[in-house]
């Protein structure tokens, strides 16, 4: 067993009780079920895979154009596309259980119900480490973004969803309120486990000579490098206010800038957008990190949480 | 490098893409390593030079393809690829009709190179100039067994559309089932042609192409409507469908290309 030293760091975090072989995980919506990214890189490697969100029934999606790029970042409205829960456990759960990687299943509905539904069909499911609940998405009308923009809402719909399974519970929250850090408490009030923070920031694009939206949707979540102060400073903010260990994200591209998330007062990062442009990202964050802490003389990534000296 | 008519031509070293690469397939290519732009170019390959290259052919159409002009030669750039599943190849009794206009000659090039003179091609564009460059029509005399040109102001071949020459072309055979149509342009073109395939009872298969960011099946962004319900994407399933498959009433861009807002030709140097 090799000890902790800098030269051989310890990236190991314990987060809301899952094991994460290091802190660096994918965003939800980014990294499909695993299957698409496999050719390109060894799951094992990752600290976990937060899968794309899944609900109680199929969901077709939004119509075409559902993504339009943006200066360092890009606009999406896929519109939660997803199999179903049903076809998440028989036909896409299998293939990543075959990994030594957390599993963090992301889960939505339109209603408590449908939310509370799909939690009770995952709760006894081998394979789940966690579960990540979207009170957030901008990109659908009702669902989403309709609870993770009201306190109260916020607060029954995820005590009803802790009170549905034994799973550690995540909340991810959305940025497009005015304060994350209420959103923060009540998901500790509501007995939560976690955090991720941040969602898509609600944005929109506009065509000027057919003086259309960009996207069939008119609006859609803005992610990448883009967003990354904001969500840092959110991560800041909510890490001093709620005693909630935090997943950060928000245009990771590097290994320092997963530090710096880290620094502000997350247990654990995920890599979203980044995925998209190149296949490997995970490993260079992973890498990053851990050439960080050899420089830095850092043993173990538990004592860079919250380090930030302000 | 300058291909004409505004068009770029670009040839990359990427040997174990280029030994696994048909025609329809693509590749995602990034212009810059900075971050802005961010996203990687889908790019329809074009030819394969030599066993360890890939031709593009690209028209500058935003920033990102205006920058890949300036790629100097010996530079590395990040590509992923071959992507998406290409046409399917036909044998040796089936007279391939290849049909195309605004700027989705360039996987169809490459079929016509990988079909040996069999092909009878059929261009489209609105006005001279907005034909695929010289060279292009001249490799593609070259390697088919005809290659008919309309433009819509008559200002060379006949006067008219892609699709009026492919009917009539179509219409006047008597014998039509060694045919099978591959077809790539605008969603509008390829909605005609899938129509003008399901009259004459034939085959046809259409390059699909819609906004994507990977180019390997995460983003869920390049959606194509199918007529089965839900969605295929482009770049996993497609780019290359049956044209039967698709839903073509739904497409919003469909509705946008056929909108005379926006002049094909105001794209070029844009």
């Amino acid at each position: 067993m090799p000890t902790k030293s800098a030269k051989n760091p310890d990236l190991s975090v314990d987060f809301a009780g899952i094991k994460l072989k290091n802190p660096v995980l994918t965003a939800s919506g980014t990294f499909g079920y695993g299957e698409e990214y496999a050719e390109f890189v060894d799951l094992n490697r990752l600290g976990g895979v937060i899968v794309k969100g899944v609900s109680l029934k199929a969901i077709k999606g939004n119509p075409p154009p559902r993504i339009w790029e943006t200066p360092s970042g890009m606009l999406n409205a896929i519109g939660l596309e997803n199999p179903g829960v049903d076809a998440f456990i028989s036909q896409k759960l299998p293939y990543l259980r075959q990994f030594d990687t957390a599993v963090i299943v992301n889960v939505f509905g339109y209603s408590l119900e449908e939310y509370v539904g799909v939690v009770e069909r995952l709760d006894d499911v081998s394979g789940v480490s966690g579960l990540e609940v979207n009170i957030s998405c901008p990109n659908v009308k009702a669902g989403g973004i309709m609870f993770g923009s009201n306190v109260k809402a916020s607060f029954d719909l995820l005590s009803a969803v802790r009170k549905a399974t034994r799973l550690p519970v995540i909340a991810k929250l959305s940025p497009n309120v005015t304060d994350i850090t209420e959103f923060a408490r009540a998901a500790r009030d509501a007995g939560c486990d976690g955090l991720s923070l941040i969602n898509t920031l609600l944005g929109m694009a506009i065509d000027v000579r057919c003086r259309k939206p960009r996207l069939a949707n008119c609006t859609g979540g803005l992610s990448g490098p883009a967003i990354r102060p904001v969500a840092v400073r959110m991560v800041w903010q909510t890490a001093k206010a709620v005693p909630l260990p935090i997943i950060g994200m928000g245009g990771i591209i590097t290994g320092e800038d997963a530090l710096e998330f880290i620094l502000a007062g997350a247990s654990a990062v995920a890599v979203g957008t980044a995925n998209f442009i190149d296949p490997r990202a995970t490993l260079n964050v992973i890498d990053g990190i851990e050439t960080y802490m050899r420089e830095q003389g850092v043993g173990d990534i538990k004592n860079l949480i919250g380090g930030v000296n302000v | 490098m300058p291909a004409g008519r505004g068009y770029y031509r670009i040839v990359l070293k990427a040997p174990e893409a280029a030994a696994v690469a048909v025609p329809g397939q693509f590749i995602m290519l990034r212009v810059t390593e900075n971050l802005d732009p961010l996203l990687a170019r889908p790019l329809g390959i074009f030819s394969l030079p030599s066993k360890s290259s890939i031709e593009i052919l690209y028209r500058v159409a935003g920033r990102g393809t205006a920058l890949l002009t300036r790629a100097e030669a010996g530079q590395t750039l990040s590509l992923l690829g071959p992507l998406g599943k290409g046409f399917p190849m036909p044998d040796k009794t089936i007279t391939p009709v290849l049909v195309t206009g605004g700027s989705g000659f360039p996987p169809l090039h490459f079929m016509s190179l990988r079909t040996k003179g069999r092909a009878q091609v059929f261009i489209g564009a609105r006005s001279k100039e907005c034909l695929p460059p010289i060279s292009v029509l001249k490799s593609l005399r070259d390697h088919s067994l005809s290659v008919t040109i309309a433009t819509e102001d008559g200002s060379a071949g006949r006067k008219g559309m892609s699709t009026d020459i492919l009917n009539a072309f179509l219409t006047k055979m008597e014998k039509k089932t060694h045919f099978v149509l591959y077809a790539c342009g605008p969603h509008a073109m390829l909605a005609a042609v899938s129509r003008i395939a399901a009259e004459h009872s034939i085959t046809c298969y259409v390059s699909e192409e819609e906004r994507m960011a990977c180019g390997f099946g995460a983003c869920m962004g390049c959606s194509i409507p199918m007529k089965a319900g839900g969605y295929k994407r482009a770049c996993k399933e497609g780019p290359v469908f049956d044209s039967r498959e698709i839903e073509w009433g739904e497409q919003d861009s469909l509705i946008r290309l056929i909108s005379p807002i926006r002049p094909i030709r105001r794209m070029i140097g844009e």
